[in-house]
């Protein structure tokens, strides 16, 4: 999810978007509330950092290019680990089904079924919604009613439930923190250790 | 022309070109280990030939222009004993590049540990960072996720960060880094 959708919130032109190969965040306010959106890179290379930004997650926003037949499967593959994730499981989700503009997109019913996003949204116990959108259709002001409205449905679940999901995510974030912080440590360690090795040759070499 | 004098003048020269480069420019600072390819790509960057490059002792700078964007590019040194000094050339940086020689694998962490140390400099907070993962021409280059990975970059959220596997050698890839880098200054600069 990148510029993509959220270009509109951040009232860039969706037109020239490279493949993101990494993280920006934007921030946002709609209403009342301040909402922080993490872009992650979707292409296969770098879906392994998402898994990083779960714990600090109120809900998830996955984009699904509709169009894209071929790859309806990797998504169900791709949707399915996100959802099956501890840190997600529990946490509602908004699919988006975007380039709806594009002939041959896939109707949102014809995505349910083929993602079987029923059952794994039931599994998991996920709160989800599903929009047919176009994030290319206008950006700034003029963003796509649809994408408002999926986002206006997430916003209105995490704050329903905002004092539970509040208290996991603090908890959870606590622990990563703390993971991130021994494997800081460990890594700091290793490269100390290197480095002595290293000078230990150099000054044997010397001699 | 005696030697020292040309010396003297060249400097002067040198000097004058940054202080004009500090006025109007936006500043771009190169940092990686030894070796890595900074000087490589910085050439690349300012459409040179890239004719026998050695080790930088000091530092290079080149302006470079692109999308209406005037660029200063510095390159500085990555030895062990360079690396000390990294800091004083970080003042008013508006994006960081750090260069990865892909291949290397023992040194990422070792990197990630010399850019985890910089990021936390006072001089480069909410600093977009763009990583060139360098020398994707090898076959023993690792893909980007390693090294995200490797880097620990999935920590940095204070800032928008973008790996983009290249090669200094092909050119490959340093365009797409170029585009990144623009997008990124003009946001902020916006
Ligand atoms: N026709 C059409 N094209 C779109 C739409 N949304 C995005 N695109 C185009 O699809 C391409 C990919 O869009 P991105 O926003 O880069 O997709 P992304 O999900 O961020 O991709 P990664 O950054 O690689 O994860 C771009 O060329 C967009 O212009 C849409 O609704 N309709
Ligand atoms: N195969 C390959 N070699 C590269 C590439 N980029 C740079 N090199 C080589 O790597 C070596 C180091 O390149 P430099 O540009 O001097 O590296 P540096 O990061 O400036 O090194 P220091 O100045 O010591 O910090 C040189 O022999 C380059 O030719 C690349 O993309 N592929
Ligand atoms: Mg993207
Ligand atoms: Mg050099």
């Amino acid at each position: 999810m990148t510029p993509n959708p959220f270009g509109s919130f951040v009232t860039e032109s969706p037109e020239d978007v490279a493949p993101t190969v990494g993280f920006s965040k934007a921030d946002i306010k709609q209403g009342r509330f301040d909402i922080t959106i993490f872009d992650l890179g979707g292409g296969k290379q770098i879906r392994g950092i998402w898994k990083n930004y779960y714990a600090e997650s109120y809900g998830v926003v996955f984009v699904i290019d509709s169009s894209d037949v071929d790859r309806m499967e990797e998504t169900k593959e791709t949707v399915a680990e996100v959802l099956r994730h501890p840190r997600i499981a529990g946490k509602p989700v908004l699919v988006l089904a975007n380039k709806q503009d594009r002939e041959g997109a896939m109707a949102e019913a014809d995505i349910i079924e083929y993602l079987s996003l029923e059952k794994l949204v039931n599994e998991h116990k996920c709160l989800c919604q599903i929009e047919p959108c176009s994030a290319a259709l206008g950006y700034g002001k003029k963003i796509d009613t649809h994408i408002r409205k999926g986002l206006n449905w997430l916003l209105g679940v995490i704050a329903k439930d905002f004092e539970a999901l509040h208290e996991r995510i603090q908890r959870e974030t606590a622990e990563q923190k703390a993971q991130e912080e021994q494997d800081k440590q460990k890594i700091a360690e290793r490269v100390k250790r290197l480095r002595e090795e290293r000078e230990e040759r150099e000054r044997e070499e010397a001699e | 022309m005696g030697e020292v004098q040309k010396g003297l003048m060249s400097l002067v020269e040198e000097l004058r070109k940054v202080e004009h480069l500090n006025d109007n420019g936006v500043r771009i600072v190169l940092l990686g280990l030894d070796n890595a390819g900074k000087t490589t790509i910085l050439t690349r960057l300012a459409l040179e030939e890239a004719s026998s490059i050695t080790p930088t002792q000091g530092f290079n700078i080149k302006s470079v222009q692109s999308h209406g964007l005037k660029l200063s590019v510095w390159d500085i040194g990555g030895q062990r004993s360079i690396r000390t000094h990294w800091k004083r050339y970080l003042g008013s940086t508006d994006l960081l590049i750090y260069v990865v020689d892909s291949a290397d694998r023992k040194r990422f962490e070792e990197t990630g540990q010399e850019l985890a140390e910089l990021v936390e400099e006072d001089n480069l907070v909410g600093v977009p960072l763009l990583v060139f993962a360098n020398k994707q021409d090898l076959l023993t280059a690792a893909p980007a996720a390693d090294i995200a990975a490797g880097l620990n970059l999935h920590t940095y959220r204070d800032r928008t960060w973008q790996i983009q596997a290249c090669s200094a050698i092909s050119g490959e890839g340093i365009q797409d880094g170029m585009n990144w880098i623009c997008k990124n200054i003009t946001a902020k600069k916006k």
